[in-house]
């Protein structure tokens, strides 16, 4: 899976919501390239921290390092520091291919990931609503990939919502 | 600094093989600890208390001296030496000369005492050469000065000896703590990590052995875990700690009031970026003592020189935490910037950082 959006228009949130259904079922998640998690919010969005590992500083060796937990966890969220080259994507997907997980990238669009994905999730607008604080922001999502997703169309979401949970608008 | 009783009780400061020692100390820790809650052991044979809560009390220092020393003397048959000044390097002077200094008067305590109080046998041999002889000799002179002749190590003892840091280096055990745990027997140490219910999945021992890869691949601090304790804002709440390291879990059921509420920030940063928040005009934007910001924030520019037009702001939302001893204030603000993003603000001595982006 792609989650494509600029940085800090909730491409995380929208990365992180995706694996909070298997983590409440007991999956194992690990979150790579991600330097500083807002461990608040990733527990607001139900996912159970007790089955997650993070790797926020892998420096060089980001791709290394998800290959290897991708033999151990069952959901992979991964942000590369820089342009994917093709070799790199090549071989963590056929390594999600042969083990049967779930890797989630994270991507802005000046670097988008080589190769075509099953589902891929772009953030064309996001719209805070406040009161007397941030209440909630309301996500465009443009949905693409292969098989019945190709369908696409753009749905609106609201991540995080005011109990930092994500809901359907 | 903080107004300290020291309770030094010499014989207890060495290890003994039978490991009495520890034990005699924990026992009078448990009493201290009764009389007053912010008893902290320092190191074997040395304990220290705030003076002013529990002076009130006990109906002043006095009577808060003959209680710790009677109860002491319950315990261990004898009377321990007590000593009142400021901040623990004075303090630990004052127990081992068994003196009360008097409030204000912890300065002239200070520079009177003899350089040997350091520990440094050549800079007490450097020194009485050159005709220092007590600490405030050695703090008079100037620090450039003293950087030209010493190690870093005595630059600090420079500044012990100035005020500016009130405890030697080494002159807290580290260890003391989880040794204390360890006698106790509510060490973490053993206790699993990971698990449900007690009970390990084959999945647990896979993402085990992953992660123990990743960390053989990139050094111990490499893969983290994360867990919640209580708290008011996101930065405070959160706690990464590395792999395999005994999770100190506080259940996080207690009500903090004034927490700040969902959502929260999906990135915290764990090193926050200065910022300065300008209004209209360019002004730095305060918050004055009653909460309340200066002006309406404008922009806010990034030390990089990015500036950012701040179109909507909430807050700010003061904290005066631990009023009663060393006093905090803090305020978080919401704003949201012109090119859309949402991020968390904390101010503090006049000075603005960002703490959070909503990413």
């Amino acid at each position: 899976m792609l989650v494509q959006a600029q940085p800090g228009t909730g491409g995380l949130s929208l990365a992180l919501s995706l694996v909070t259904e298997a983590s409440t079922l007991g999956h194992w998640v690990a979150v790579v390239g991600v330097d500083d998690p807002g461990v608040v919010a990733i527990a607001d969005l139900g996912v159970d921290l007790r089955r997650v590992l993070f790797v926020p500083r892998p420096r060089g060796a980001w791709a290394e390092s998800a290959a290897d937990l991708l033999d151990g966890v069952d959901l992979l969220v991964v942000r590369p520091p820089s342009r994917v080259a093709h070799g790199v994507a090549r071989r963590l997907m056929d390594r999600v291919r042969e083990r049967g997980t779930v890797l989630i990238a994270l991507c802005e669009p000046g670097a988008p990931w080589p190769l075509p994905v099953d589902l891929s999730f772009d953030i064309v607008n996001a719209q805070w609503t406040t009161s007397s604080r941030l209440d909630a922001r309301y996500l465009t999502v443009r949905v693409g990939g292969r098989g019945e997703a190709q369908r696409g169309g753009e749905h609106v979401v609201v991540l995080p919502n005011r109990r930092g949970r994500a809901a359907a608008s | 600094m903080e107004r300290l009783l020291a309770v030094w009780i010499e014989t207890l400061s060495e290890e003994k093989a039978d490991g009495s020692s520890l034990r005699d100390y924990l026992e009078v820790l448990d009493a201290l600890t009764i009389l007053c809650p912010f008893t902290e052991p320092v190191r074997l044979g040395l304990f220290v208390l705030p003076v002013r809560g529990p002076s009130r009390f006990f109906g002043g220092e006095e009577a808060l001296l003959d209680t710790v020393r009677q109860s002491v003397c319950d315990i261990l048959g004898y009377e321990p030496s007590l000593g009142v000044a400021d901040g623990l390097f004075c303090a630990e002077l004052a127990a081992h000369a068994g003196v009360v200094v008097a409030p204000g008067a912890t300065e002239s305590f200070r520079r009177g005492q003899p350089l040997s109080v350091l520990a440094r046998k050549d800079l007490t041999t450097t020194c009485r050469r050159l005709g220092l002889r007590s600490l405030g000799a050695f703090a008079d002179l100037e620090r450039a000065r003293v950087a030209e002749r010493f190690s870093s190590a005595v630059l600090e003892l420079h500044r012990v000896a100035r005020g500016e840091c009130d405890e030697l280096k080494g002159q807290r055990d580290g260890r003391l703590a989880a040794r204390i745990r360890n006698l106790r027997g509510d060490d973490g140490l053993g206790e699993e990590q990971i698990g449900f219910f007690g009970q390990r999945g084959a999945g647990d021992d896979r993402a085990q052995t992953a992660a123990y890869r990743v960390r053989s691949r990139l050094g111990v601090d490499a893969v983290m875990v994360a867990s919640l304790r209580g708290g008011r804002v996101p930065e405070d709440r959160a706690t990464l700690v590395p792999f395999g390291s005994p999770l100190n879990r506080v259940d996080d059921v207690a009500p903090w009031p004034g927490q700040l509420r969902a959502p929260a920030p999906a990135m915290t940063l764990q090193h926050r970026v200065t910022v300065q928040l300008h209004d209209e005009s360019g002004q730095e934007i305060r918050m004055g003592s009653r909460g309340l910001l200066s002006a309406p924030p404008a922009s806010l520019l990034f030390s990089s020189q990015v500036r950012r037009g701040v179109t909507w702001h909430a807050g700010p939302w003061p904290l005066v935490e631990r009023w009663w001893a060393a006093p905090r204030r803090r305020a978080h603000l919401q704003v949201l910037l012109a090119t859309g993003e949402a991020v968390l603000l904390v101010t503090e001595f006049a000075r603005w950082w960002v703490v959070g982006i909503y990413d």
